[in-house]
């Protein structure tokens, strides 16, 4: 595959603050490529050195064979950047914003029309092409910026928690545009987010944690390395079961809200082995694949951030770990 | 490169233009001078040099179309706290535009608008009786336009400072009362104190009202080749610190 985006020993230090400590990777060309981690991993940091806004301290980061730091004009005509918060000007209509990117992006004055509004049917925004964009709500603004994006055909696209503050409609449908726009265009993506969810969209992760990148790889693949499943039986007797699992299978559990919790390889297997064996009454048996914040969890030891059923698993996890 | 310029230059206009209420707003400050300083004082000031006769109002005026220039090309610049603090700046310094070309586009857009408001003050002010040559008053334009120029320049050197708009509306105050009161816009240079007038002969704005007053009622101080070439001068010299603060600024 070609190499769209080639980074090596990157650093950047702000005074004392190592934000980015020496990272490498590379994206191939049509790839959806994503920066998962915590609020401060130096997420922000890399997309803004890649973009051309910050130099980096040391370290080198070329995209399609150029060098940002070296040739920041040629390389700012290939990309596109949509960052975190929105960069409109809200006292300009839809298509006014567009049609200023599309200048200073040196787009054909011929094509310039037909593409803004072939971006806006794109989004789905055509309609509303001739009102301010103040009147937008955070959804419609977000598409807005990828429509923008789209604009001058840059062949990568950045986009820095591209969902983050969005609700889950809005953000399913921004993932939609975003797919449809690797099938059409062939854009390369490089995102960052701290959603789990959002990180399942990449063909590959790398997962980011105080400016050092500790696993890449695709989201499956990283799961894979945790391996174990999370069961959680209810039962009337779950003292009984715990000493069961441990004196059976070696199996350390956590009491869970009815019942109990375990870890395990193969949970889908282990729960027939479980059901055929002598055991105490089961009211209700549920299993569930590890996911991306187990990954990052098993990597760090920290969640990315605390959020139902999955902070549960991750004390568990922890208990575990601790145990273990 | 040009095309640009022009681009990032309309935004500004059409924004300019959206606002109505700015533009009447604007008049508010030249015509409270004129009616308050004008009328007020008008019988007990004696204007030496000016000739018998001469009106304090329409003496006043020009100052208040440098006045309007000041004000209104010096807040332009808050456009670069507000578009940096809501992130449309990023998306400027981001694509393959040359900074120098965003700075040029702000300037022309700052001082377009600051002229615009000037020449609608001139048009209005005999509407309270001032007189002056019309045909001076256009010659003026440009000169005006180009004080806007050097005044956004100098507004942007703060802007790219701040952080919050109170910031910048309090320190871009300081920075416009002295220019403005140490001008020559209210009262001839002739005849003040020694340091008075050393600190009159230092503001450019001092040349610009003395050319607008030149060209509008035949009386000024200065030739008004020199008055232009200051004027050029604090453009030229503002703008280059205003290039140099945009490429400084983080975004």
């Amino acid at each position: 595959m070609v190499k769209v985006i080639e980074v090596e020993e990157l650093a950047k230090t702000y005074g004392e603050v190592e934000a980015v400590r020496g990272i490498g990777f590379s994206v191939g060309a049509g790839e959806i490529f994503g920066f998962l981690g915590p609020n401060g991993a130096g997420k922000t940091t890399t997309i803004k050195i890649l973009c051309t806004l910050l130099q980096p301290t040391s370290g080198r980061a070329r995209l399609a064979g150029l060098d940002v730091a070296t040739s920041p004009d040629q390389v700012r005509r290939r990309i596109g950047v949509i960052f975190q918060d929105p960069a409109l000007d809200d006292r300009l209509t839809a298509e006014e914003n567009l049609m200023l990117h599309a200048v200073a992006y040196r787009v054909p004055r011929a094509d310039r029309a037909e593409r803004i509004a072939e971006a806006l049917r794109f989004v789905d925004l055509y309609e509303r092409r001739k009102d301010l964009t103040r009147t937008f709500s955070g959804g419609m603004k977000r598409r807005l910026e990828i429509a923008r994006g789209l604009i001058h055909r840059p062949e990568i696209l950045f986009l820095d928690e591209p969902t983050t503050g969005l609700d889950p409609q809005t953000r399913a449908r921004t993932w939609e545009v975003l797919r449809a726009l690797r099938r059409d265009f062939g854009t390369t993506l490089f995102l960052t987010t701290h959603y789990m969810d959002e990180a399942e969209n990449c063909d590959r992760i790398a997962i980011i944690d105080h400016g050092k990148i500790v696993a890449l790889d695709t989201p499956a693949a990283l799961k894979q390395r945790v391996g174990k499943d999370l069961v959680t039986a209810r039962s009337a007797d779950p003292e009984a079961l715990a000493r069961l699992l441990s004196e059976k299978y070696g199996i350390t559990s956590t009491p869970a809200d009815g019942g109990l919790s375990f870890l395990v390889e193969e949970g889908d297997a282990f729960i027939v082995k479980l059901l055929t064996t002598d055991r105490p009454a089961l009211g209700g048996i549920s299993v569930r694949r590890p996911t991306l914040d187990d990954v990052f969890l098993s990597l760090t030891g920290r969640q990315i951030r605390e959020e139902g059923a999955q902070g549960q698993f991750a004390r568990l996890r922890a208990a575990a770990r601790g145990r273990g | 490169m040009f095309e640009v310029i022009y681009a990032l230059w309309r935004r500004d206009m059409i924004k300019f233009l959206r606002d109505r209420r700015s533009l009447i707003t604007s008049m508010v400050r030249p015509f409270l001078w004129l009616v308050a300083f004008g009328f007020g004082l008008r019988a007990s000031v004696k204007l030496p040099g000016a000739g018998a006769g001469a009106d304090f109002v329409s003496f006043l005026v020009p100052g208040m179309a440098a006045m309007t220039v000041l004000f209104s090309s010096m807040f332009a610049a808050i456009s670069i706290v507000w578009e940096r603090e809501f992130g449309f700046l990023k998306e400027l310094l981001v694509a393959p535009t040359p900074r120098g070309a965003i700075v040029v586009a702000k300037l022309a857009a700052g001082s377009s608008t600051a002229t615009v408001e000037a020449a609608l003050m001139l048009a209005l002010s005999p509407l309270l009786g001032a007189r002056f040559s019309v045909g001076g008053a256009l010659l003026a334009l440009p000169l005006l336009a180009l004080f806007g120029m050097a005044m956004n320049a100098l507004g942007i050197v703060v802007a790219a400072r701040m952080r919050s708009f109170e910031g910048f509306g309090s320190l871009i105050n300081f920075v416009i009362q002295p220019i403005f009161f140490l001008s020559g816009a209210l009262y001839p240079i002739d005849g003040l104190p020694r340091a008075l007038r050393v600190i009159v002969l230092l503001n450019p704005m001092s040349y610009v009202v003395d050319a607008v007053r030149g060209l509008c009622l035949g009386v000024h101080h200065f030739p008004i080749a020199l008055d232009v070439a200051v004027a050029l001068a604090a453009a030229l010299a503002f703008g280059a610190l205003a290039r140099r603060a945009f490429n400084k600024m983080e975004v």
